[in-house]
């Protein structure tokens, strides 16, 4: 990115403005951005420092099997005597790093091949955007699961099977911005300077394309969790013992009237996923004026 | 897995469809009974069915020669008057009753010699209950003669099997069944046994809709006392949970698979729980063929790690303790069980085998099945058996896999411990050597010996079960003891659970029973 500060051409990028008037920002995003925000931060420091907390083994029987709430035990305890509520927040060390990888990943693969479609056209467009036509011609959900059943159950597994699933909308949408800005002025100019096709791209192009992206990689944080707790929840994603969120959750739907056992979990998935799409219903708003 | 939970939901929405359409769902007080269960139906044909739903339906509308009395253990006539046994037990000649199919024919021997032979030899799923039959003779229209190639004293409980219903040859073979050793390639009628029944028992099929519902109808012809139900439906409610719902809102009259956990949650004073021991268990597997691990899972490692296990806990883990122990694969109850000791757990005895054998820093892999049986969700169970692992510094990883995939790597060797369950087919123990049993060619000494079944052969036990099937059924039971005490030597079968039955119905039905041979009898059933 240094190279942008240099550039005479580029004209001001996102993440120049998003440094400059960081102020400004935050001061005009609302409140519900705020408070999404103020949940996801909850939950990365909880993930960073749980195992300094003072709560119960994760995977230790602490109590009594199937017992309801109480002050022992916040969340009471699931069939093995666990204790619900440590297992609810160490649920974090598996669902939030996991949705970071897959969306980083699936970002990553879907600009690069979103780019090189856009910029280069001709049969580079053409095979990438069929293979995109093909993966989004698949239920997301029926897709993710035939992977995972391929490859087995494992949560690397399933993080590949969702990569696969979310790249091509990462694609699509890259490919659209650099359709755009590749016809700008800045960007003939550096070509007639004789810049190279993939520098052009890199420096000139890519920039100023990241903003759609970046909204939708925050809106998609919150799915890919609830992904990855679906498939868990069927059997192809966390294996025993790890507290994760779906297969928590799965261990609770057989046992409707110890509500406790789900409850948990299923108010941390609701609270991610909630929280990501207020982050980025409000950067929407910030960056992105078409749409509002 | 995937198909599975399709199939589940393409279920739901029949049944969703079928209660637009106005289908009777309410059953108190009228003259069907409605039954809740998850059907596991792999046919409705008697030769080719092998499943637990097929057990209660099969022994609703089909008849066998001899069946189980309520006592579980006494075999009582059904379609035969009296039967006779030579004194080595290889000829077993049975007395026909004057007894008619649905269609008002006669039951004659040729039905049965047909049904017989057919189930033999069309190779299905319980095709082996009639290994060693070499000969089914019809000496007169009421006379059957059995003949066997070797001794079994088990042979009249195999009879009692629901699998050994007796068809109505002629009308069966009008429909493209056929009996012959060429069967498995004539028979063309699993297809139309889906549909149709050709049974002499109280009830016949009415209609069948996989995944969502089984509806017989009283036989009007039955030859017996009539049964108090003109109509039996069994609609399909997956969890244990919605079938206690639909009890206690007076849905059904009956739900089979109430766990333990379940039916203390049931508050409603319409509804009666009883709470039964079962012939069913679930055990582990120790599979020392499995790849890698002849010289891991050597027989003193498998004893410690079976010296590991805190079954007290495993039992109140899985289902709330209701339930019982099981030393052997044989149940309790079964010849032969009663004087075997169920294991204990010694932590410091499994740590001195295990450093005594070399075995630390011991990783294994457990590969098994993703699913709740009998009430007991192997997830919660194989988590136990990890932290029983661990305290004896064994690492279990824990593979939870689709059937199909599990079915995959078993075969393969992947991992060297499994999980599974076994209910019985009929009252008997010859049934559980012949699965466990570590002798050569048999199910069990297949999958735990794979490519090296030396590994794990025991050269007693092809004795004893030769010397047990010769002798009578009193002098049988000391030798499949001696049989259960080997098997327990052996340390690949490991039962850990077996759980107890939850009978559970509304207060207005009376004669609900378990059954070893024949899973719930419709025909005993009544309002009150």
């Amino acid at each position: 990115m240094t190279h942008i500060a240099h550039s005479p051409t580029v004209a001001p990028t996102f993440s120049r403005r998003m440094l400059t008037s960081f102020r400004q920002t935050s001061r005009r995003l609302p409140i519900t951005a705020k408070i999404g925000a103020a949940i996801l931060l909850f939950w990365i420091i909880t993930l960073l420092t749980i195992q300094f907390w003072a709560i119960a083994d994760p995977l230790a029987m602490v109590g009594r099997r199937l017992q309801p709430p109480s002050t022992d035990h916040w969340l009471g305890t699931d069939a093995l005597g666990r204790d619900v509520f440590s297992r609810t927040l160490h649920g974090s060390i598996w669902s939030i790093p996991i949705a970071i990888v897959v969306v980083a990943s699936a970002v990553a693969i879907g600009s690069l091949l979103g780019a090189l479609a856009g910029y280069f056209g001709g049969w580079w467009d053409s095979i990438i955007m069929r293979l995109v036509d093909v993966t989004v011609s698949f239920p997301p959900i029926l897709l993710a699961m035939s992977v995972a059943a391929m490859l087995g159950p494992g949560l690397a597994n399933a993080s590949i099977a969702m990569v696969i699933v979310w790249w091509p909308i990462y694609a699509r949408l890259m490919r659209a911005q650099v359709l755009e800005v590749k016809e700008r002025e800045h960007v003939e100019a550096a070509i007639a300077g004789g810049a190279s096709s993939l520098r052009v791209l890199r420096v000139h192009v890519m920039p100023l394309c990241w903003t759609p992206t970046l909204i939708n990689a925050t809106m998609d944080f919150g799915q890919v969790v609830l992904l990855a707790a679906s498939l868990s929840f069927i059997g192809l994603g966390a294996t025993p013992p790890s507290p994760e969120w779906g297969s928590m959750i799965s261990e609770g739907a057989t046992r409707f009237y110890d509500w406790w056992i789900a409850f948990g979990p299923g108010m941390a998935i609701l609270s991610v996923v909630l929280a990501t799409s207020f982050v980025g219903d409000g950067l929407r708003d910030l960056f992105d004026r078409r749409s509002t | 897995m995937i198909q599975f939970k399709l199939r589940q939901g393409v279920a739901t929405l029949l049944l969703a469809g079928t209660a637009f359409a106005g289908v009777p769902a309410m059953a108190q007080d009228s003259d069907t009974l409605v039954i809740a269960r998850s059907m596991d139906v792999n046919s409705l044909d008697p030769a080719r069915a092998f499943c637990d739903t097929c057990q209660f339906y099969l022994t609703a509308v089909y008849e066998t020669l001899i069946t189980l009395d309520p006592d579980n253990e006494t075999l009582v006539p059904n379609l035969a008057e009296s039967w006779e046994t030579n004194d080595d037990f290889t000829e077993f000649t049975f007395i026909l009753k004057e007894a008619t199919f649905q269609d008002g024919s006669p039951v004659e021997a040729s039905d049965v010699v047909w049904s017989i032979n057919r189930l033999k030899n069309l190779k299905a799923s319980p095709s082996f209950l009639m290994d060693g039959m070499i000969n089914a003779e019809a000496v007169d229209a009421k006379t059957v003669k059995f003949t066997l190639d070797a001794p079994s004293s088990q042979f009249l409980n195999k009879m009692s099997a629901s699998y050994a219903g007796v068809i109505n040859a002629d009308a069966a073979m009008e429909a493209g069944a056929t009996a012959g050793e060429d069967a498995p390639e004539t028979d063309k009628a699993e297809q139309w046994f889906l549909s149709n029944s050709l049974g002499s028992g109280p009830y016949a099929l009415a209609a069948y809709t996989p995944e969502a519902e089984l509806r017989l109808s009283r036989n009007d012809a039955y030859w017996g006392d009539a049964p108090a139900f003109s109509e039996i439906v069994v609609t399909q409610i997956q969890d244990a949970v919605s079938q206690a719902q639909a009890l206690e809102t007076g849905q059904v009259d009956i739900a089979m698979q109430i766990d333990p956990d379940t039916a203390r949650s049931i508050r409603s004073d319409d509804v009666t729980t009883e709470v039964v021991p079962s012939y069913n268990f679930v055990y582990i597997g120790f599979i020392p063929g499995a790849k890698g691990m002849a010289e891991v899972m050597t027989p003193e490692v498998r004893q410690a790690l079976a010296l590991a296990i805190d079954y007290d806990g495993i039992l109140d883990f899985t289902v709330g303790g209701s339930g019982a122990k099981q030393a052997a694969p044989i149940p309790n109850g079964f010849p032969g069980s009663a004087g075997l000791t169920p294991r204990v757990q010694d932590v410091e005895k499994a740590k001195e085998m295990l450093a005594a054998a070399g075995a630390t820093d011991l990783k294994l892999v457990a590969g098994y099945p993703n699913d709740n049986i009998y009430g007991v969700d192997f997830n919660i169970m194989m988590q136990k058996l990890q932290q029983d692992f661990a305290a004896v510094d064994v690492d279990l990883e824990l593979k939870p896999l689709t059937w199909a995939v599990w079915r995959d790597e078993l075969g393969a060797g992947e991992w060297p411990i499994t999980a599974l369950y076994y209910a019985p087919d009929y009252y008997g123990t010859a049934q559980y050597v012949q699965y466990f049993g570590m002798i050569e060619g048999f199910p069990w000494a297949g999958r735990a010996g794979l490519e090296t079944p030396e590994l794990v052969v025991n050269p007693v036990q092809a004795d004893l079960y030769a010397k047990a099937l010769a002798s009578s059924p009193e002098e049988a039971e000391a030798i499949y003891q001696q049989l259960g005490e080997e098997m327990m030597k052996d340390t690949i079968i490991l039962p850990l659970v077996s759980p107890n039955l939850v009978l559970a119905y509304r207060s207005d039905i009376q004669g609900v029973r378990y059954s070893a041979c024949c899973n719930l009898p419709l025909a005993e059933i009544s309002r009150k």
